[in-house]
């Protein structure tokens, strides 16, 4: 079994990301580090969907924050180890021809295709314990929980 | 406040939950990959993963292999990408993870060939027969086998397997002992430079003197050396190797005496390349012992018919022998050990070393005969 992986290129008209987090390396895509997980209600499947997490204030990219439900927490961005590849899922479906993705692939059969669609050589932790805050949107976002 | 940027569930959480993942790039790839998304628009892509269910999977690239594997973080790493209708103001969390897969540099997995292609050796007088059996052409053989593109040609190359009509079909050794005796001796008697000796004198003396296929001497020729624009750069040492193999091959059981064993091969060799006979072209295939009274004796013992997991192998190499010099055991651990420090992990995970002041031994850490 072969699964091929392409290398995208970037596209000209898909959105980019606001000047300060492009300045992580890549201007469509970026990772946060996040001790513990995000605990999450509602049961329904596509609750979540288009739902606000919290909110990051980019003014100092030294000192970033975010700020989700009653916890703001305090990050820094890190340079990896290692780049990282972030490699996307694509299902194809049978078509003949050339499709119209950004590399230009033929799309030929069936079958799992993973495209690396970026690099990524630095990221955002948050690391450090979040601070209390009140805030009204507090309600209506999910929290955070420190695992 | 353009600087307060919303972290928002991508408006599609079901679609895009596991639909992404962390790969660690080395350096090589890491250019790799960015040296294509700045090529034009036809550069094709040269990375795949292969293997099959029950395999690990591996990562190629054109000539290289890589174990994928799997590094489960306590940490969450969120994937977030911008929003299609806020790019300025809202970011989407596409996938939360909690593992980063890691590329291990690994040798090429090519030992499934030997077994894949089991019923289709070729033998002298094949071309006239066209038996009914199962066939392996090269695109299947090439997707089976976890390795990369160039990695598997030379694969090819060193286990003696002829390209025929697209079919894969490893030679019979005998036969191929036979050709390469034949391609030394007419060598000499059509006094070709050993450094470039002309390809089409060799093969069409093959092909009217002995009935041998034009493809099959042209494929044996470029295994021995390098071939450019039609001259041959004969590795004189391999295919001296080659010949003393074969002869090898039928001591698996009952040794040969180490000075008879030297003179069979010199006389196959001939006058001219007989300086080139030495025991050590033949390291890695054969077992010497000197406890018999009439001097040292060889038995046929090839690396390539140990197992390839490295437990397995050691067990073997315990049982066949209960210690081991270090220069003994190196050579039987090459295939599977991508370099030296690899090969020293293998030897302190699976062995136990004694230091003696002529030199280190090497012992099981399990013992078996007790």
């Amino acid at each position: 079994m072969i699964i091929p992986i392409t290398i995208s290129r970037p596209g000209q008209f898909s959105a980019k990301l606001p000047p300060p987090l492009v300045t992580l390396g890549h201007d469509e895509l970026f990772l946060i580090e996040l001790q513990g997980t995000l605990d999450v209600e509602g049961t329904e499947v596509a609750d979540k969907d288009g739902q606000l997490i919290g909110t990051l204030n980019t003014t100092d990219m030294n000192k970033p924050t975010l700020t989700i439900g009653y916890h703001l927490l305090e990050g820094k961005v890190v340079n990896l180890t290692k780049p990282l590849g972030v490699l996307h899922k694509q299902v194809c479906t049978p078509v003949e021809g050339v499709s119209t993705s950004s590399g230009g692939q033929e799309a030929v059969g069936t079958g799992t295709k993973w495209d690396v669609i970026a690099v990524v050589k630095k990221k955002l932790v948050f690391s450090k314990r979040p601070m209390p805050v009140a805030t009204n949107s507090a309600n209506k976002a999910p929290s955070s929980r420190r695992a | 406040m353009s600087d307060m940027i919303d972290v928002r569930f991508s408006p599609s959480t079901t679609q895009d939950a596991g639909s992404f993942r962390l790969i660690e790039l080395p350096s090589e790839l890491c250019q790799l990959i960015e040296s294509t998304t700045n090529a034009p628009c036809h550069a094709k892509p040269s990375l795949c993963i292969k293997g099959n269910i029950a395999e690990d999977a591996v990562l190629c690239t054109t000539d290289k292999t890589y174990t994928l594997r799997s590094v489960v973080l306590s940490n969450t790493l969120l994937v977030t990408t911008p929003s299609r209708t806020d790019p300025g103001g809202t970011v989407n969390v596409r996938d939360r993870l909690h593992e980063v897969l890691e590329l291990v540099p690994s040798v090429p997995k090519l030992h499934k060939l030997p077994v894949l292609l089991k019923g289709a050796q070729y033998d002298e007088g094949d071309e006239d027969q066209r038996a009914a059996f199962v066939k392996y052409c090269y695109n299947q053989a090439s997707s089976e086998i976890q390795a990369s593109e160039a990695e598997f040609q030379q694969g090819l190359k060193e286990k003696r397997i002829l390209v025929l009509d697209g079919y894969l079909r490893p030679i019979v050794p005998a036969h191929l002992s036979t050709i390469l005796e034949l391609i030394l001796s007419y060598t000499v008697t059509l006094s070709l430079s050993c450094q470039a000796a002309e390809v089409e004198e060799l093969v069409s003396t093959l092909a009217d003197e002995h009935e041998v296929p034009r493809e099959v001497s042209a494929q044996i020729i470029s295994w021995f050396g390098t071939v450019k624009e039609g001259l041959w750069e004969i590795d004189i040492r391999a295919v001296v190797a080659e010949i003393g193999l074969e002869i090898l091959r039928h001591h698996k059981h009952e040794p040969i005496v180490e000075s008879d064993f030297l003179s069979k091969w010199k006389n196959k060799i001939g006058d001219t390349f007989e300086a080139f006979v030495a025991l050590e072209l033949l390291t890695g295939n054969y077992l010497r012992s000197d406890d018999t009274s009439g001097g040292a004796t060889l038995t046929y013992f090839p690396a390539s018919g140990l197992p390839t997991d490295p437990a397995a192998r050691f067990t073997e190499l315990f049982l066949t022998k209960q210690r081991w010099k270090s220069n003994d055991i190196e050579p039987f651990l090459l295939d599977i050990a991508i370099n030296s420090k690899e090969r020293d992990k293998l030897l302190l995970k699976y062995a136990r070393a004694i230091t003696a002041p002529e030199s280190t031994w090497y012992t099981s850490r399990v013992g078996y005969n007790n």
